[in-house]
């Protein structure tokens, strides 16, 4: 495990700007922000702020106007798409707001599916899975599809599923957003053991204040712009 | 690829949700399968068409005819045939006179028809075009029973020789053995006024009948002794044609040149014209050979209407899965594994309808050749059984949401479909449609060409695989964010 002291991803003048047509709609207007090794961040700010486009840029899912993003010593958007790919595959996870499982695959085929990717399917995986799952309290749901599981349960099969190839950093966009009070707790409460335990660093996009309160550092976005 | 196949098979089965995507996917199949099999069916008729006909010609056509230009006589031929049979795969060869004449009732003054006739040596002709097994009746032209008989009571006309007559055009004479014909040969000077052209005729005396079943031969062939006619043509020792049988019929065009050459005309006699079975009856074979071409063309138009499903399909696939894809790619799966994990739903229902439709093909193609007592309308049960039960399962949705029930109904609708077109598809008699007098065939023929359903697998695998490049290309460059928020 590195050290916790390091700077673990370092974003440089991050701008972001949305077309339509001729007009420009500037999202993100200068972005600067160094997350550490095992931090728990926390992004707030008001509704179209930009939140979700700097997670979604972070997790290397959109590509910026303007800036860099660097893991370590990578500057992630110089890579090609496979290797892009591969990055995403092995160093970040993404917990959404509304659980994004896949509907024909059960809860272990989901939470296995991103390790599935990169390696020949074993025992090991499904193993690693399933602990997973357990940990997450959801043992008895393993053959379980989507449909057949509860808001909260399928919320917490998409934290497994983030956590499967043990990336550096987890994502995650409005994770209690669609969520009732009680199950929001145990979303959190999982978010919160993860990191204490594996020392994962956390960037969570969230309305929620209590949330907001639990974390290492909150980081609020006014106008596209990071206000400490 | 382990992954994509993870995927892509789950995708096709659809058990969630969308049932409606795996009916497009078995529609898809059943589009190729049927496309694919129909294309097998009609092109193996169409070769046993050929085949028959073929089959037919050669039965006593000869391979290669070989004249001088303008069918002038032409000396030694003795010699020139024992070239020709020296020429590797020549079977044989036989010298011919052949030409066209008129033809006379007994005692009538006005030509009843004109005929083909061929002055043979039966001994050598029988080694070209199986002559005598084709005869009833003598095939001795000079001293049947039948000449002396005729010779009897026609007193005072002076008798040829023998001839046999085609068996439908001795019918349509109305004559029987026995019986004498006039032909008329030539015209000769009169000996009176040198400007004047008397006929000469000559009288013949039926002794047999040809019946090769060959409408051409039957209807319009008279065969007479080469002797016979080298006299009344004056033409001592000369011929105007050679045939020659060869091992393999294919063989005539190449053989045609080698032929020619070694029947060695000179410039005075003339330029040598080898014309092959293929040339004699190339308006035939090359309708035979344009309709096939046609057909192929449009039922590969099929296979293509087919693999327009399997696009539309995927389409619709990556419609539906444009959220997942957006997840998948956030799991890290790249570019390339998105699109093969659409090009493999596609080449899927393209590799099992072509499989299917071939398999099918074959079965008709076995069923239209093989004439066995097959059991009748029971057939019907068999397909009763799983329509009561698809009613069942559409109308009671405790049977519905059960997948063994599905499954068995399924394989139920498959033996129902297999067993009706046991009973049902039979050998069709060309017999019974009054097809059969001109070209002897009995049933429609039918002639699998391996090489061509190999072709037509290869050529509907690839069309399949087209079909899938662009909806895989599609949900390959989904952008991941829009992808996800996709509703």
């Amino acid at each position: 495990m590195s050290n916790p002291s390091e700077t673990l991803i370092r974003i440089i003048d991050l701008h972001k700007s949305y077309y339509d047509g001729e007009s420009e709609l500037p999202v993100l207007q200068g972005i600067d922000l160094e997350i550490k090794t095992s931090e728990l961040l926390a992004v707030v700010g008001a509704s179209g702020v930009g939140k979700s486009t700097l997670l979604h840029i972070m997790g290397t899912l959109d590509r910026p106007t303007a800036g860099q993003v660097i893991y370590g010593e990578q500057d992630v958007f110089t890579l090609q798409d496979t290797e892009l790919a591969r990055f995403r595959n092995k160093e970040v996870g993404f917990v959404f707001q509304f659980h994004h499982l896949l509907p024909e695959f059960n809860a272990l085929e989901n939470v296995a599916m991103a390790a599935l990717i990169t390696t020949p399917s074993n025992k090991t995986i499904y193993e690693e899975a399933a602990s997973l799952l357990e940990y997450v309290g959801l043992a008895e749901r393993l053959s379980h599809y989507p449909s057949q599981l509860s808001g909260g349960e399928r919320q917490r099969v998409a934290i497994a599923r983030a956590l499967i190839n043990k990336p550096k950093v987890v994502l995650a966009d409005e994770p209690t957003g669609n969520l009732d009070r009680r199950n929001s707790e145990a979303v959190h409460e999982l978010l919160w053991d993860f990191n204490a335990k594996s020392g994962q660093t956390f960037v969570i996009v969230t309305h929620n204040s209590e949330l907001a309160e639990q974390v290492d550092r909150v980081v609020q976005l006014v106008d596209g712009k990071v206000v400490l | 690829m382990k992954f994509e196949w993870f995927v892509a098979s789950r995708y096709l089965r659809s058990r969630r949700k969308q049932s409606f995507i795996s009916i497009i996917s078995i529609i898809s199949i059943g589009g190729v399968a049927l496309g694919v099999a129909t294309i097998i069916l009609v092109i193996a008729v169409l070769d046993g068409v050929e085949h028959g006909l073929k089959d037919r010609f050669l039965s006593n056509e000869a391979h290669v005819a070989l004249s001088i230009f303008d069918h002038s006589f032409f000396k030694g031929y003795q010699e020139r045939i024992e070239r020709i049979e020296a020429i590797e795969n020549v079977v044989a060869a036989s010298p011919v006179i052949f030409a066209q004449i008129g033809v006379f009732r007994e005692h009538s003054n006005t030509i009843q028809d004109a005929i083909y006739i061929k002055g043979i040596d039966t001994a050598q002709e029988d080694e070209v075009t199986g002559f005598s097994t084709f005869v009833i009746g003598s095939t001795d032209f000079q001293n049947s029973e039948l000449i002396e008989q005729a010779a009897l009571i026609n007193e005072g006309e002076t008798i040829t020789g023998g001839i046999i007559l085609g068996g439908r055009l001795a019918t349509r004479l109305g004559v029987m053995k026995g019986d004498v014909l006039r032909l008329l040969i030539k015209l000769v000077e009169s000996p009176i006024d040198s400007s004047m052209l008397l006929p000469d005729l000559a009288n013949f005396v039926v002794i047999g009948f040809y019946e090769s079943e060959m409408e051409a031969y039957d209807n319009n062939f008279g065969f007479i002794h080469i002797d016979t006619a080298q006299k009344l043509y004056n033409q001592q020792n000369r011929v105007n044609f050679i045939f020659v049988r060869l091992t393999d019929a294919e063989l005539a065009p190449q053989l045609a040149t080698k032929i020619e050459a070694a029947a060695d005309f000179t410039v005075l006699e003339g330029m040598p014209n080898a014309r092959t079975w293929m040339e004699a009856q190339a308006a035939l074979f090359s309708a035979l050979q344009l309709e096939k071409i046609a057909t192929v063309i449009i039922e590969a138009l099929i296979i293509l209407v087919a693999s327009f499903n399997i696009a539309s399909t995927l389409i619709m696939t990556v419609m539906e899965k444009t959220k997942d894809v957006g997840t998948l790619r956030t799991l890290g799966s790249s570019r390339g594994n998105i699109m093969r994990i659409f090009m493999i739903q596609g080449s899927v229902i393209g590799t099992l309808g072509t499989m299917i439709g071939t398999a099918l093909g074959l079965s008709l193609c076995w069923l239209l050749r093989t004439n066995t007592q097959r059991p009748s309308y029971w057939y019907i049960i068999a397909l009763v059984v799983p329509i009561v039960l698809q009613f069942l399962i559409a109308s009671q949705h405790a049977m519905r949401n059960r997948g063994g029930w599905k499954f068995a109904v399924g394989v139920l609708w498959l033996i129902g479909i297999g067993f009706a077109l046991y009973c049902a598809v039979r050998p069709i008699s060309l017999v019974d449609l009054g097809l059969s007098q001109i070209y002897q065939m009995h049933q429609l023929p039918i002639k699998i060409n391996w090489v061509f359903v190999i072709f037509i697998n290869l050529l509907s695998f690839a069309i399949c695989w087209l079909a899938t490049l662009y909806p895989a290309w599609q949900a390959a460059n989904l952008k991941p964010v829009e992808a996800l928020q996709h509703e």
